[in-house]
């Protein structure tokens, strides 16, 4: 192996690798602080500069329970099958960290001989991250069944039924971007959003709050938690966890967290895109980092105000409202792009749109006539509206209290 | 070089995994060692510069089928997986005869047969692009025969399982 290989590989990686732990650590006290907060308490106020009485509002706090974690007694059940228990949290952590690689994120060095550099730069990085993402489950379920534990197995069948059900609405609604785009490279996606983000197109929006939903489910935040779910099956598929494989949990848990929010700011926030993305190398690495925050922020808010879904009630959302809703949201989004393909070209519009590529969106929104536009825009929304009102009619008049079948 | 060492660990991985994916007593341990073996040969489609197969390979395979797996593990009484019974195979003799009869008839052959390029290819790179382009124009019919199949399969499954289940007589 010769050294510039090295060097590239260095240089895409280590900052992935410090970036997003170090925001985990950040988001943890971030997390604990909104909480209390909602919930009208203090939180963490105590742990700040060690040896003074500097508390920094507990900013402190993530660096002292990662000194805990490490040192607390690591306890394997003796029913355990102890290498899958030992295996579970290394598993739940590579596959995503491994997902980090895909976002479209090109890091630059201070050296102008050192260009940026991409991890894995991929045509088809969209289809990968779902790929690897879905390795996650697998590490769920040996989790949950190496430790031998009914509460613990639970866990873990509850995780694989939400993650399956969830992760089909999840890749549907990133179609409608790949349909917009005509490409599965996270760079292209991102270059397409110049000018207008996916999220304020009608279709986009529409997959923007499935995929959010989704996302949450996948990476079973609050409302979604139900593999942990505490009042329920006492902490899920890591019942059974001390120590610091608890921790290599909770860390893959939230650089999921990341990962999947980065997916998100890539297909639906414009990416990188920003006001002065192109002063600096940086800017645009900053403006994807901030847009991760806000759905972060976005996430825990989300936590601290939604009570936790029923296992029925989980599975009709998915299949009965996110599943047709997203599937109804391709169907109109390629008539809207066939429609605006037919005006632009009958309007005497370029065809080097249309021949290779497919509808090019950007080149159409900006030559095509506003009102056509407007109307699909409007006529669009209205039809996704109605649709999603009805479903919901559909679904909730059959929510009712569940029957107990054996508990009585 | 580098590719050869790669290219040597990922087909050592793939033949322990499957190794252990038949020997191993354990269903649970069995399936994740079939899994290791699906993610050995999605490494080896990455050296191979097939990327969109590799993911395909790995969201397939180990996300769909191996989970598919775990859930009808889950479904059966044995759920801890622990079977210390040895399981008694008559047929040992007629399967060996059939895999023998698959290896000599059709993959020999096909071997044989395909004009495998004798030096390095570096320029071959099939995209996501033709792959696609491929799947919608002369493919379109295959691929919808194939789904339509798929869906029937689903139904029929469903409506199988539902069969088998004694209607309970409503007290409204």
């Amino acid at each position: 192996m010769n050294l510039d290989l090295l060097k590239d590989i260095l240089i895409a990686t280590v900052p992935l690798l410090v970036i997003f732990p170090s925001l985990f650590a950040f988001t943890t006290w971030v997390e604990r602080k909104a909480l209390a907060r909602i919930q009208n308490r203090r939180g963490p106020n105590r742990v700040g500069i060690p040896c003074t009485r500097i508390s920094l509002f507990g900013l402190g706090q993530p660096a002292a329970d990662g000194i805990k974690m490490i040192f607390k007694e690591d306890i394997v059940p003796r029913g355990a099958d102890r290498f899958f228990h030992l295996l579970a949290p290394i598993l739940a952590l590579i596959p995503a960290m491994m997902v980090l690689c895909f976002l479209p994120l090109e890091f630059p060095f201070w050296n102008a001989q050192i260009k940026a550099m991409r991890a894995f730069a991929l045509d088809s990085a969209i289809v990968f991250f779902f790929a690897v993402t879905g390795l996650g489950t697998l590490a769920v379920f040996m989790a949950g069944w190496a430790s031998r534990n009914k509460y613990s197995l639970l866990g873990g069948m509850r995780a694989i039924a939400q993650m399956i059900s969830y992760e089909i609405p999840l890749v549907l609604s990133a179609v409608i971007i790949v349909m917009l785009v005509g490409s599965l490279n996270a760079a292209d996606i991102v270059r397409e959003q110049r000018f207008i983000w996916f999220v304020f197109t009608p279709w986009g929006f529409t997959a923007f709050v499935i995929f959010f939903i989704c996302a949450l489910a996948e990476t079973n935040r609050s409302p979604f938690d139900l593999p942990e779910a505490e009042s329920e099956i006492v902490a899920g598929y890591f019942t059974e966890y001390s120590g610091f494989k608890f921790a290599l949990f909770f860390l893959g848990e939230y650089i999921a967290i990341f990962a999947i929010s980065g997916l998100a700011v890539t297909l639906f926030l414009g990416g990188g895109n920003g006001p002065g993305a192109g002063l600096h190398p940086w800017v645009p690495i900053a403006w994807f980092l901030a847009k991760v925050c806000i759905l972060i922020a976005l996430m825990i808010w989300l936590r601290g105000t939604l009570p936790r879904l029923r296992v029925d009630q989980l599975m009709s959302f998915a299949w009965k409202f996110l599943l047709p809703l997203s599937l109804l949201n391709i169907l109109i989004t390629g008539a809207a792009l066939h429609l605006l393909a037919a005006v632009h070209l009958h309007g005497g519009g370029q065809l080097d749109a249309l021949t290779d590529r497919k509808v090019d969106f950007n080149q159409i929104i900006e030559a095509g006539n506003p009102w056509v536009i407007g109307g699909l825009w409007v006529g669009s929304l209205l039809i996704l509206y109605v649709a999603a009102r009805g479903l919901d009619n559909l679904t909730r008049s059959k929510v009712r209290p569940r029957e107990y079948k054996y508990a009585e | 070089m580098s590719q050869e060492v790669a290219f040597w660990i990922l087909s050592a991985m793939a033949v322990v995994g499957a190794l252990f994916a038949v020997r191993l007593r354990n269903l649970v341990h069995g399936v994740f060692s079939l899994l290791v073996f699906f993610a050995a040969v999605a490494g080896l489609f990455l050296l191979l510069m097939a990327e969109f197969i590799a993911a395909v390979q790995v969201l397939v395979y180990i996300g769909a089928v191996g989970i598919l797996l775990l859930f009808a593990i889950m479904l059966t009484e044995r759920v801890t997986g622990d079977d210390a019974r040895r399981v008694i195979s008559r047929g040992w003799f007629w399967g060996l005869l059939a895999a023998i009869a698959v290896f000599g008839m059709l993959l020999l052959p096909a071997i044989r047969q395909t004009d495998l390029p004798k030096t390095a290819q570096h320029d071959v790179k099939p995209s996501v692009k033709q792959l696609g382009k491929q799947l919608m124009n002369p493919y379109a019919v295959t691929l919808e025969v194939l789904a339509l199949l798929l869906t029937a399969a689903l139904i029929g499954t469903v409506a199988n399982a539902q069969g088998a289940k004694p209607k309970e007589e409503d007290p409204k």
